[in-house]
């Protein structure tokens, strides 16, 4: 049950931090000029939530979500939440890069 | 459909033409192929180098391409150029020329009477012909047909035919081939010299050249060819010729614009009492400038009769002879009459300036005004982008920035447009709106036709027209126009206008209607669909 927790935890934060990445994206403006650095600065914001994405998992799990039971209990969920931000982290890619590439002329086209 | 020429003289035509390949550029001709000449006693003409190039520019742009629709440079422009040799020995001068000379005592003494009569003997018989006619219409009349002639002579005799003469044999060829179709538009002013002559003897001269190069077989029938003609009067002035100027034999004679408005007369009742002038042209575009004309030899201290130096600014009346050649290329009805009918309108006038409004150009029937506009206007849009936002005017990438962005888009399919057809591409819109040289403000042809109309309107908003680089970085190239409803749209609070432009730009992409070919065709096509729908106009 406690893992089920975990996992979920993880799965919705991705997702509310992917979501904000591509708010993030979008709110960057198209620049003009001949070397416009807007793609760049949306690719920063991806790998920069990138990263927050399995601390703020694992935070948010750890002081927010953990669940009150015996060790066994605490020791399970904290290896199912362990397991759930490097899962988070790698959802996190993997979910940016379908995105990016269900886009890919648009402005989250510039995430890969 | 029918066949477009248009013929240049001078270098007041030279100026319109100018603003015809502008026109061209931004998409009025559509799938249309125009043939171009030019037609000049002046080799060296600056006005000619500069349109001459301009046009190789522009076939440079187009080069491999085909007319297209809706889009930029949608015509094809085939350039020919001829003019009338006055630099070798013996042709420097009317005496010379027409071997006065020569022949028996009692025939020199006949031809030195008869052109005495008409032609003074000490100034007009002697001064330099290759700086052009200089307001002698008389004499220009009767040399520029025999430049024309003499040409068709030689090319019948097949030895020492110039460069010039094989090009206008290649232009009146395609004329003749098109027969009762052609549809032939001469730019030229009445109050100068080298126009003035030669509009009232351009389609006999023509007609003249078909007849002897075929051998009588051919000719030109001018109840179905459709001729017509800018009366462009007086709209400039330059220096009065001082004496020290007018000392040396071959510059007696320097046009003298305090006369232009009296030459602008004198032409216009010839124009309208001559029967071969009448019988000819079937649209005569009465186009003038009725306030004071500005200078436009301000840095010279001598007046500039001609040659390399004589390269004047741009003006709206040259803008306006266009616009009359786009309304008799594109007219349906009128051009089926017996003696020439004469078109003019008038524009708003306001506290001593001109208003041109969107429908003072080429009219407004069908939506024509909206059309010039959005075309115009999306044609700005791109060069300010290209020279302002891309900075091209200062040697940066310009629309090659375009093509980066659509790279990161992962629109792919312009990769294969070189830096160099880019360049070109910048290079045309220098011309067109202006330019940085040596860190200096050079005004192109838009910004010069905007300035003889200020403080007066001219479609834009004058913020449009920024020229100092502080100003023309803070530019908001989707708000050139007058009118806000065509500003580009803003897009939330959060998004600007050049944002939601290039949201535009990479969900749209050229259609099948525009007829377009190569790559370059496609990318212009596709630039001109996301600006034109950026700027709302309802054409429909």
């Amino acid at each position: 049950m406690e893992s089920i927790t975990a996992y979920t935890v993880s799965v919705i934060i991705t997702l509310v931090i992917l979501f904000i990445a591509a708010i993030i994206a979008n709110l960057i403006k198209f620049e003009g000029g001949s070397k416009p650095k807007d793609p760049k600065i949306r690719k920063l914001w991806f790998w920069i939530l990138c990263l927050v994405n399995p601390v703020l998992i694992f935070l948010l799990g750890f002081f927010v979500f953990m669940p009150d039971g015996n060790v066994r209990v605490v020791k399970n969920y904290i290896a199912a939440l362990s397991i759930g931000t490097v899962a988070g982290f790698f959802l996190y890619i993997l979910l940016g890069f379908i995105l990016s590439r269900l886009f890919t002329n648009g402005k989250l086209g510039h995430w890969f | 459909m029918d066949k477009l020429f248009v013929i240049a003289v001078g270098g007041t035509g030279m100026r319109c033409l100018e603003a015809f390949t502008h026109l061209c550029a931004i998409g009025m001709f559509d799938s249309k192929e125009i043939e171009l000449l030019t037609l000049d006693t002046d080799q060296a003409n600056g006005n000619k180098g500069r349109v001459e190039k301009l046009i190789q520019l522009y076939n440079r742009i187009k080069s491999g391409g085909t007319p297209n629709a809706n889009t930029f440079f949608s015509s094809k422009l085939n350039l020919y150029r001829f003019y009338t040799n006055y630099s070798g020995q013996g042709r420097e001068n009317y005496k010379n020329i027409s071997k006065l000379n020569s022949g028996s005592t009692e025939q020199q003494k006949r031809n030195q009477l008869i052109s005495d009569l008409f032609l003074d003997n000490e100034s007009v018989q002697e001064f330099d012909l290759s700086h052009g006619y200089r307001a002698q219409t008389h004499l220009g009349s009767m040399l520029m047909y025999h430049g024309i002639i003499e040409a068709a002579r030689n090319i019948v005799r097949g030895t020492d035919v110039k460069v010039q003469e094989r090009e206008l044999d290649e232009f009146v060829t395609k004329l003749e081939l098109a027969g009762q179709d052609a549809r032939v538009f001469i730019f030229g002013s009445i109050f100068g010299g080298t126009g003035a002559s030669s509009i009232p003897i351009i389609p006999k001269a023509l007609q003249d050249f078909i007849r002897i190069r075929s051998k009588g077989a051919a000719s030109i029938d001018f109840s179905k060819a459709k001729f017509g003609s800018t009366l462009l009067t007086e709209y400039f002035t330059f220096k009065k010729p001082n004496d020290k100027q007018k000392a040396s034999k071959e510059n007696s004679v320097i046009a003298d614009a305090s006369y232009f408005p009296l030459n602008s007369q004198a032409a216009l009742q010839f124009y309208q009492s001559d029967p071969t002038v009448q019988r000819c042209y079937k649209m005569l575009y009465h186009i003038g400038w009725p306030v004071e004309s500005k200078p436009v030899d301000t840095g010279s201290s001598q007046t500039v009769t001609g040659g390399a130096t004589q390269e004047n600014t741009s003006h709206i009346t040259e803008l306006l002879a266009a616009c009359a050649a786009y309304d008799f290329f594109t007219r349906t009805n009128g051009l089926d009459v017996d003696k020439t009918e004469y078109v003019y309108k008038a524009v708003d006038f306001n506290n001593n300036a001109f208003s041109f409004s969107i429908h003072d150009f080429v009219g407004n029937g069908n939506k024509a005004g909206e059309r010039f506009a959005n075309k115009i206007g999306a044609f700005f849009s791109l060069a300010h982008i290209s020279l302002t936002v891309n900075n091209a005017a200062n040697g940066d990438a310009g629309i090659k920035g375009f093509i980066t962005r659509c790279q990161e888009q992962k629109i792919t399919q312009y990769n294969t447009i070189t830096d160099a057809e880019c360049v070109e591409i910048n290079d045309y819109f220098k011309a067109f709106a202006y330019t940085f040289e040596s860190a200096r403000f050079t005004p192109g042809w838009l910004y010069q036709v905007r300035s003889t109309v200020a403080p007066g309107t001219f479609i834009f908003d004058s913020k449009a027209f920024p020229d100092s680089l502080s100003e023309l970085k803070k530019l908001d190239v989707g708000t050139i126009f007058l009118d806000e409803k065509n500003h580009w749209p803003k897009g939330g609070i959060l998004a600007n206008r050049y944002d939601t432009f290039i949201k535009k730009l990479i969900n749209l992409g050229p259609e099948e209607e525009q007829q377009v070919n190569t790559t370059k065709e496609k990318f212009l096509a596709h630039i001109y669909n996301a600006i034109t729908h950026s700027q709302g106009f309802h054409l429909i």
